[in-house]
């Protein structure tokens, strides 16, 4: 691939995905500077462009009015990247997808204005075709770096598709189950290196679910191993996958 | 064989001239469980463990291990062989690592994993305290622990200590050994011989007729759908166990885009992908699509696919796989002995 010319774009998210991008001092994305022309970053500069090589997107699709916008983005763009959990799978913006109460809850008198009004929190690849999605909350910029760097040298991006367990026994991490905790690595999707158990942290599946994630077994197991009630158990995926699991909206 | 003899005293003082001559790898607490790891102390080496998360492969074919480094310039291979001492190994891992011995040296030469393997020095030792899913007594009873260099025994007062071969009559040196009395040369043998039987799991069948069961066993869809009804595809039972030997390739760039390096990871075939095999022109296929056929994999590869060239089954019962499994499938002794009475 020649130079590739590549915008970034935000839609409903915390912006965090950007943040660990550019990182400032790392490596990872300086230096990938110095094989990519970056022409749309409304963060850094206000100029547009009509063709770009690459467009990254970040945050969900969460108004009809994005729609437009994306259906944009797409048109002016040879390969879409949804980046992090929020364009991904809608990440935990789609937690509100199963409530009709939360612009209450959050904005409270304001609920109503106008400026606030969305509807379900989706993943970009709802509005438009998307051909390549780098998962987690915030994304990992090593992998992102590897995908770009797959695409540069003209080869298909190889992500892990397997659970985060995988991982954490490559990193001889103590299980949290053997530690008296809980955790969904069974279920979630990998390539983050197993971190958060690392650190004696749960797993929250900020990466979404793998494919055919056994949903009934990790409830069991969240009974079964981690003392949860069977309220607790059955809800305790959503924070992530609320787009994924069999009871999505 | 020569039988040693070192006093508890002198045990501190027999680690530490190790350490100053080899890179040490032994037991070591971590969390409520176990570990090999690198010893700075002697005092950090727990042989009263009972077994680690991940079994002393790992020291020759590491769960990442870099194959070739690429640049502008060529490439050159990765192979670079440390001298180190695998001390307190159990005896069914011994017998794990004797299995990818066999299947590394097979074939074509694994010099990835030969080379670490050769510039190592292995000293197993008694099993103090047995790991509550073990079974390593009723598994391929009849195989005997080889490959080691020489055998520590805990014995009222010290250790009893056997040099197998010349690697392991070089650590004598290390240490202020003395020969063994008969008495205490009997007394390890009574401690290695009391561990037997004391297995909390027990497989009822020889290996022989397991391997015959479990094959004949092969179209029984609804049983190892059955058996797999929990699974959930994380490939935890075979990332710790110590005779899976399968790996994955990938290249990486370095962000200047000309340099890199190639890597292999462990791989596991009870994930979903580890089967899915390219068809050309896009297309692709899953020859293990469903849970109950991958479950099925594992169980012939373990109890019965690898037997003659083997001679005997690819598990040795350390139960890592069974306490390791969150849903509690994954148990060779539940599978197979469930497998044994299906008529």
């Amino acid at each position: 691939m020649s130079r590739p010319k590549v915008g970034f774009f935000d839609f409903t998210s915390c912006e965090g995905c950007q943040i660990e991008l550019t990182n400032f001092g790392d490596a990872a994305f300086l230096e990938l500077l110095n094989h990519i022309d970056i022409v749309e970053f409304r963060e850094a500069m206000s100029e547009k462009t009509d063709h770009l090589t690459i467009a990254c997107i970040e945050g969900s699709f969460s108004r009809e009015q994005d729609r437009a916008r994306l259906e944009d983005i797409r048109k002016r763009s040879d390969i879409v990247i949804s980046y992090g959990a929020c364009a991904s799978t809608g990440g935990i913006n789609a937690l509100k997808n199963h409530q009709d109460d939360y612009k209450k809850c959050v904005y409270g008198k304001d609920c109503n204005m106008p400026h606030l009004a969305s509807q379900e929190a989706r993943p970009i690849s709802a509005a438009i075709k998307v051909d390549y999605q780098v998962h987690g909350c915030p994304m990992d910029k090593y992998e992102f770096l590897d995908i770009v760097s797959h695409l540069l040298h003209g080869k298909e991006p190889v992500v892990p598709t397997y659970p985060v367990c995988v991982e954490c026994k490559r990193n001889e991490t103590v299980c949290r189950y053997d530690d008296g905790d809980h955790c969904l690595g069974q279920v979630a999707r990998a390539g983050c290196g197993a971190i958060c158990p690392s650190h004696g942290i749960p797993c929250e599946a900020c990466r979404g679910f793998v494919h055919d994630a056994n949903e009934e077994s990790l409830v069991q197991t969240l009974i079964e191993k981690a003392g949860f009630s069977k309220k607790r158990a059955q809800s305790k995926s959503r924070m992530f996958t609320a787009n994924l699991r069999s009871d999505a909206q | 064989m020569k039988n040693y003899y070192l006093s508890e005293n002198d045990f501190s003082d027999f680690v530490t001239r190790m350490i100053s001559t080899k890179e040490l790898i032994a037991p070591i607490a971590k969390g409520p469980r176990f570990v090999f790891s690198k010893i700075k102390s002697p005092s950090e080496i727990r042989l009263d463990y009972d077994v680690t998360i991940l079994p002393p492969k790992k020291e020759f074919f590491p769960p990442r291990q870099n194959l070739v480094k690429f640049s502008s310039k060529g490439y050159e291979g990765c192979i670079d062989p440390k001298e180190k001492i695998l001390f307190g190994v159990h005896p069914y891992d011994v017998k794990g690592i004797d299995i990818t011995d066999t299947v590394f040296e097979n074939n074509k030469k694994d010099m990835n994993y030969l080379a670490n393997r050769r510039a190592a020095t292995i000293v197993a030792s008694n099993i103090q305290k047995v790991s509550s899913r073990a079974f390593w007594d009723t598994v391929g009873a009849d195989i005997k622990a080889k490959g080691h260099d020489a055998f520590l025994t805990k014995i009222s007062d010290g250790y009893h200590f056997q040099t197998l071969t010349t690697k392991g009559d070089a650590l004598i040196s290390c240490g202020k050994f003395t020969a063994a009395t008969e008495k205490q040369s009997s007394e390890a043998k009574k401690v290695n011989e009391s561990v037997n039987g004391t297995c909390p799991e027990k497989l009822k069948h020889s290996s022989k007729d397991i391997a015959k069961k479990v094959r004949d066993s092969f179209s029984k869809k609804e049983m190892w759908d059955k058996m797999a009804q929990r699974c959930f595809s994380c490939g935890t039972c075979n990332i710790v166990c110590p005779t899976c030997y399968c790996f994955d390739v990938q290249d990486k760039w370095n962000v200047d885009q000309t340099s890199g390096v190639r890597t292999r990871y462990w791989d596991s075939c009870l994930t979903e992908e580890f089967s899915k095999i390219s068809l050309g022109a896009g297309h692709s296929e899953n020859f293990r699509e469903s849970r109950g056929s991958r479950y099925r994999h594992r169980i012939m590869r373990k109890a019965a696919y690898l037997n003659e060239t083997l001679g005997g089954p690819a598990c040795i019962g350390c139960g890592r796989c069974s306490s390791g499994c969150t849903a509690n499938i994954a148990d060779p002794v539940e599978a197979i002995n469930t497998i044994m009475e299906v008529k």
